[in-house]
Order: C-alpha cells, then structure tokens, then sequence
C-alpha cells in the first residue's frame, strides 16, 4: 500500500510540476529567461517528502515532457532548462541532507540562483560566446532572488498543507 | 517524518544566502574595456586603444560611418543606414557592450585584457 500511495504522490507532483511548467512558459517575459519557476515548488517536495533520485525524476520529466508540449525538445532552451534543473535540485539536495539552518524560503532562492547560474554559464560559454557573463548576470540575479522568495513561500503553503495529508498516507 | 518547524520561513541561512548574492551583484568585477574591436563583415580587422581619443572611418557595405572614441567611451557619430539604430545606442564603455549596425555590416565591441573567468 506504501508504494501505491508514493507512486500515486510521485505522479501528481509530476503532472503539476510539468503543467505549471508549461503554463509559465506560455507568458510573455519581460526579459527573456525570466520565469517565476513555479513548478521548483514540487521539485523542492519531492526532495523534503521522497529524496534526490524522486525530485531528480522529477525534473527531468518536467523538462523533457514540458519541452515536448511546447515543441521545443533538444533546443537550446531545452538544454538550459535541464541543466538548470538538475544542478539546482542537486544544490538543494546538499543544503536540505545537510541540515543547515535555512528554511523553504532560503532552499528555493538558492535553487533559483544556482538554475539562472547555470544557464547564464552555459549561454555565455557555448551559445553566445562574445556576450559578457558579469555584463548580463546582474539583472538576473536580482530577479531570481524575487521569483525564489515567491516560489519559497508557496512552497511553504503547500508544504505545511500537504505534509499531513502524505504522513497519513505513508506513515 | 522532519519537524514542520524546521523549514518555517525565514532562518539565519536565508537572509545570508540573500546578502551573499546582493553582495555578489553590487560587487561584481568592475568591468573596465580596454580595446575597442570593430569588425566590418563578420572579420575582426580593427583594434583599437580605449584611452586614445580618436575619429575613425569605417567603410561598411553601404557607405562610410565615423566612429569616434573620447574618455574611454566609443559611439558611431555618423553612418549612413536607414534608420540610425546603431547611432541612437549613443556611448558604450564597458566590457562586454557592444553597438551593431546591421545594415552597415558595422560591430563594435569593447573587450578588457583577457576574456570571462567563464569563458576563458
């Protein structure tokens, strides 16, 4: 019964993880690259409730799925989408095991910078090599640390909703 | 099952995590260019010294731009495309910036000593 209920929870955090995640893309950005990141929230609870194999699966679906219903599979912005994915849900893996005094607020923001980190390494050293990384980052830095606080306190909604109903469920 | 508590908002982490990465955007690297590169046609032909003022002419695929460089800043003054985009960019002078003329076949752009930390 245990490994229905978490198959049953690995799933819909999925599926939410990949519509919200489609449903953002589809928003016109103000500067190109910026997105909330709402689907980091099931991202971040697969890593509290399950580990980092779960969240991992998790975004790597969410990119691979999503790319593929906006039609943009082993594009660039696919290819930033998941490393970006991965390295920060590796970052916030370390800093959740590693029980350092940061709350769901300070995990996502992190997880934020390290995803926008990533991509800005990547686009200025593979795709767009003439353009500056310390030219451009700053503007991203800074709005990524807002797009991480929102991200983090929803998280934290969601977390404090959810938590009881999975404890009844697993436990 | 981890205590809710633990994750409830705002710990000690948080606010340094915010500081660190303010602290990052505020100090990054002063990015001071130190060689105006313009390059007409996709190659890279000319150099030259930031710190030197000067008027250069560039023959580009339409005609004739001047550029100028004064105080360590670099503009187009004149060029003959259509619609000026590449003199209405005005004055650049950091590293990493840069001003392109399309019509003209006209890129300038401002490097420092060495590349990126990133790229490099």
């Amino acid at each position: 019964m245990q490994s229905l209920n978490r198959i049953a929870f690995l799933s819909v955090f999925t599926a939410a993880s990949i519509s919200l995640f489609v449903i953002e893309s589809l928003f016109p950005a103000p500067i190109p690259g910026i997105r909330l990141g709402l689907a980091n929230i099931f991202i971040i609870l697969a890593l509290i409730f399950f580990g980092l194999k779960e969240a991992l699966l998790i975004g790597i679906l969410k990119s691979i799925i999503g790319s593929l219903i906006l039609a943009r599979l082993l594009t660039p912005t696919f290819i930033f989408s998941i490393s970006g994915t991965m390295a920060s849900t590796l970052i916030m893996w370390l800093i959740i095991s590693s029980r350092l005094p940061f709350s769901l607020l300070g995990i996502s923001i992190v997880g934020a910078e390290t995803h926008i980190m990533i991509q800005l390494i990547l686009a200025t050293s593979i795709f767009l090599p003439g353009v500056s990384f310390f030219y451009i980052s700053p503007i991203y830095i800074l709005s990524s640390i807002i797009t991480g606080s929102v991200t983090g306190i929803l998280t934290y909604l969601f977390y404090s909703k959810t938590k009881r109903r999975y404890k009844f469920c697993v436990d | 099952m981890r205590s809710e508590s633990r994750f409830r908002p705002l710990k000690i982490g948080d606010i340094l995590a915010i500081v660190f990465f303010l602290f990052f955007v505020f100090f990054l690297p002063k990015n001071k260019g130190e060689k105006v590169i313009i390059s007409v046609d996709k190659t890279n032909d000319f150099v030259y010294p930031l710190n030197q003022d000067r008027e250069i002419i560039i023959n580009g695929k339409l005609g004739e731009a001047k550029v100028v460089i004064r105080d360590g800043r670099v503009r187009i003054l004149n060029s003959p495309c259509p619609l000026k985009i590449c003199e209405k960019k005005g004055w650049i002078s950091k590293k990493g910036d840069f001003i392109i003329c399309v019509p003209n076949r006209v890129i300038i752009r401002i490097e420092g000593k060495k590349y990126d930390a990133v790229t490099e």
